[in-house]
């Protein structure tokens, strides 16, 4: 299994592209963990007029959407780019390709648990009771991560014959901000569109990820399953379309 | 397992029959659009305007057999455009085969270009670890290699210097150093074996001797007929992606120049 075969290489990679993305600027740490609570409070003084009444913790409920949201947006993002941005890798080198799409989905989701570690001590000081629920959490995460990671297998195999994938990419991803309840409550929906808005195995994690963080409660199996076997296809769909495309690499590169 | 490698890459501890490499039957077609269409937009563009994917095939290898001993000194020659490359390239795993079968055993340290994943932003010391572990080594393995390396590149006093201020110079020594002492069984070396000044090529050229008679195979692609006359004991002479000749260095340098002449 190229995973284990080649551990060594995928953690000085991830652990690299994090040494890059955070040495080039003091803050840069710093900035990254108060970038999502930065848009937090934008967001929260722009919509919180608009949806007053309906949701308690608007700011939590606000924040947890976000960092869901980045780890997609970040991760998808910035390994989109992982086969091109590594051509020598690809063209000089016989290296498992997939070891670059994961360290750089990795480094993205090592940001993001830094976000959620911030976000934890928020929930802490505002005094939201955590519950046993929390235990549900690492599952729900692995769940998303092995989601993200499908998707970009799909994204970085298929930027390499379309160049002009990325930019298409960023449009679709605005498009996914607004169609998954980030900054909205899911009572926002109207009622005869909620069935096809809950497909969106997005939203389900972030809508877990809710019950289980904020309003401690749990979360019925049937959303777990369904972003359990979400996730399972996606990954086949990114491994399927990563495998054939991936033949050809080193001559389109 | 990773599929790729089982369909392509047979790797045995223990060769059989005393090859190190060997090649049967491969062929390499690469299609050269006409027009390249490398965005989506292109592709919607092209496809309203009608036509058809206009391709043209170019044979880079054709039907390519042939096998190397175990710590033999192989050498590949022929005119630019000849599919020299293209065969290093496909023995290093970086190219499918269209069809045929090779079989590489042992280790191999693919030197299609020096430095190659190196990253300008972290440190040298950082660089041989991210080499190492791209030749599949373990931290332990590299840990144990590390002096040798920064001995060999004589860079120990830079090791925690970014590349990026390093000098070309200082920067192919530690490329060269890595890769070298990463132990390979088999070196698929292109054009890259004088690097550095005098001194440095003196050494590069005293680690390949030693490389050579301690019994590791080593596949040459050169232009440079001095050098292979001088390492090689046998010669692959190709031209348009075949092979026209396979035998002693002398015989297929002799033909080469007569090939050029003509």
């Amino acid at each position: 299994m190229w995973v284990i075969e080649y551990r060594e290489l995928i953690r000085i990679l991830t652990i690299s592209d994090l040494k890059i993305k955070y040495q080039s600027s003091v803050l840069g740490f710093a900035w990254s963990l108060l970038n999502p609570l930065l848009l937090m409070l934008v967001l929260y003084f722009v919509f919180s007029r608009a949806f007053t009444t309906t949701q308690d913790n608007f700011a939590l409920y606000l924040l947890i959407g976000i960092v869901t949201w980045r780890f997609l947006n970040n991760g998808t993002s910035s390994s989109i780019r992982s086969i091109v941005g590594r051509a020598s890798l690809v063209t000089k080198v016989f290296i498992p390709r997939q070891v670059l799409v994961l360290s750089t989905v990795l480094s993205s989701f090592i940001s993001s648990l830094l976000e959620f570690l911030v976000l934890f001590a928020l929930l802490i000081v505002f005094g939201v009771d955590l519950s046993f629920n929390l235990l549900l959490f690492p599952f729900v995460t692995a769940v998303y991560f092995v989601m993200v990671y499908g998707l970009s297998l799909a994204l970085a195999s298929l930027y390499v014959y379309y160049r002009d994938l990325d930019q298409m990419w960023e449009v679709l991803l605005q498009l996914g901000f607004f169609l998954s309840p980030v900054v909205y409550p899911i009572t926002a929906v109207p009622e005869e569109y909620l069935k096809l808005y809950m497909l969106n195995p997005v939203t389900v994690v972030m809508q877990t990820n809710r019950e289980i963080l904020l309003y401690a409660q749990t979360a019925p199996a049937s959303s777990l399953l369904f972003i359990a076997l979400t996730a399972v296809l996606i990954l086949a769909a990114g491994s399927a379309i990563f495998n054939r495309l991936e033949r050809r690499f080193a001559e389109e590169l | 397992m990773h599929s790729r490698q089982e369909s392509r890459i047979e790797r045995s501890e223990v060769e059989p029959n005393g090859f190190a490499i060997t090649v049967d039957g491969v062929s390499k077609k690469f299609r050269m659009p006409k027009e390249k269409k490398l965005t989506i937009f292109d592709n919607l563009v092209g496809l309203l305007r009608g036509g058809s994917y206009a391709y043209e095939d170019f044979l880079a290898l054709q039907d390519v057999s042939f096998s190397v001993q175990r710590g033999e000194t192989f050498g590949v020659i022929g005119p630019n455009g000849c599919g020299k490359s293209t065969l290093l390239k496909v023995l290093a795993g970086v190219l499918y085969p269209d069809c045929g079968s090779f079989r590489v055993s042992g280790r191999i340290a693919p030197f299609l270009e020096l430095g190659v994943g190196f990253q300008e932003e972290l440190t040298a010391r950082d660089n041989v670890y991210l080499y190492g572990a791209i030749m599949g080594l373990t931290k332990k393995d590299i840990d144990r290699r590390y002096e040798a390396i920064m001995g060999f590149a004589e860079l120990k006093r830079f090791e925690n210097m970014k590349l990026i201020n390093f000098s070309s110079g200082m920067y192919v020594r530690l490329a060269f150093a890595t890769a070298i002492q990463t132990d390979p069984d088999v070196l698929l070396v292109d054009e890259v074996l004088s690097v550095g000044d005098e001194a440095f090529q003196q050494k590069c050229s005293q680690k390949i001797d030693q490389i050579r008679s301690s019994g590791k195979t080593i596949l040459l692609v050169s232009h440079d007929l001095e050098m292979v006359e001088e390492l090689c004991e046998r010669c692959l002479l190709m031209n348009g992606g075949k092979i026209v000749f396979l035998g002693d260095t002398k015989s297929a340098l002799d033909m080469y120049k007569r090939m050029r002449g003509k």
